[in-house]
């Protein structure tokens, strides 16, 4: 049999050779999808060593737990899973060692949000592409951790609030009222933006 | 605008609500400008914010992000396949032989007769007093002989009524 071009496999290939132990195979996938699966934990934390520390954490959990890819969804979108999962338990962490729970963010800094007038303007269309990025991704680490992460896995993920809730451990009433407090909250920081150009 | 119409709005944009309910939303919005103009901040949020997820790439080559990983592969590897010390394991290596000695003991006292299950023992051969001692439960039980024949009942008999 001749010997796999990793470079030139499809993903599920290499999971597939991955999964008997291939680990050329293994390291080819994650140099494929590393950027995207470290961009996730990065939106997710807003740190790089942490982002770093935990996007590698998923790739090794992802090694470990390569029989029980079933392939229902790509291969990325299950590592991406992986990574929001260790970013969630880390959030945890962070938040019981604050004294306070991620299920108990106070919805209250939302009240602001419902009451602020509407923006019906675009503020964002005439900003070049690249330097929207750039604020739209300053806006969100200007988000609270409970409500950018519902905002990521909502828009980025294009997650259902019922499996946000069941990835959050929340109720999908909880999500919404995230969800909305969080694109309020965005639209205000984008007006902001457009007033300080 | 209440807080529950304005989660509803944007269930309706998510494509969240039943098609009875969007339909109530549909009518809702030809007669409400105010919700109007927040399903617009909605809709522009949320696209524009989907449109411009940013770029961001892992800030270390792929060697040695690859090496990190690699590493700690096979360290937890190792772990995995290294005898470790289980306090449960311990017990169960302990424990199932002590239980299986410790029955078949038990069945060998329950087929074994029992020699001392339950005698009877008198003081003496006059004696009016039985004992009955039952080892298996530990309990002695006397039986005293009454209105007794011996000498000495009589001799309390007499004193007793000695009058």
């Amino acid at each position: 049999m001749a010997a796999m071009d990793h470079s030139a496999a499809p993903d599920d290939a290499l999971v597939q050779a991955a999964r008997t132990g291939d680990m050329a195979a293994f390291e080819e996938l994650i140099a494929r999808h590393r950027d995207k699966i470290y961009a996730r934990a990065y939106t997710m934390m807003r740190n790089e060593d942490e982002a770093v520390d935990l996007s590698q954490e998923a790739w090794v959990k992802g090694w470990q737990r390569l029989v029980q890819f079933q392939g229902e969804s790509s291969f990325t979108t299950w590592m991406t899973r992986i990574v929001i999962n260790l970013c969630l338990d880390q959030l945890r962490k962070r938040k019981r060692q604050r004294a306070e729970s991620i299920e108990e963010m106070d919805e209250e800094s939302g009240g602001v949000e419902r009451q602020m007038p509407v923006v019906t303007v675009n503020p964002t269309e005439r900003l070049e592409r690249a330097e929207l990025r750039v604020r739209i991704d300053e806006a969100l680490g200007k988000l609270s951790e409970a409500h950018r992460t519902v905002l990521v896995l909502h828009e980025f993920e294009h997650m259902e609030y019922k499996n946000i809730a069941k990835t959050m451990n929340c109720s999908i009433g909880t999500v919404m009222s995230r969800l909305f407090y969080a694109r309020r909250k965005m639209a205000s920081l984008l007006q902001d933006l457009k007033k300080s150009e | 605008m209440k807080e529950d119409l304005q989660l509803k709005l944007q269930a309706f944009l998510d494509g969240e609500l039943p098609s009875g309910e969007a339909q109530a939303v549909r009518d809702l919005l030809a007669g409400d400008a105010a919700a109007r103009d927040l399903l617009v901040e909605l809709t522009n949020t949320r696209d524009v914010i989907v449109a411009h997820e940013a770029t961001i790439k892992v800030p270390e080559s792929r060697e040695f992000y690859w090496s990190k990983i690699q590493r700690e592969i096979s360290r937890e590897e190792k772990t995995a396949a290294a005898p470790s010390f289980s306090v449960s394991a311990w017990l169960r290596r302990i424990l199932v032989p002590a239980g299986a000695v410790a029955a078949v003991a038990i069945a060998v006292m329950l087929t074994l007769p029992h020699p001392g299950a339950g005698d009877f023992s008198t003081t003496s051969s006059e004696a009016a007093a039985f004992t009955y001692h039952d080892y298996a439960t530990g309990t002695t039980l006397v039986w005293l002989d009454y209105p007794s024949e011996n000498d000495f009942s009589d001799e309390e008999s007499d004193d007793t009524l000695d009058l």
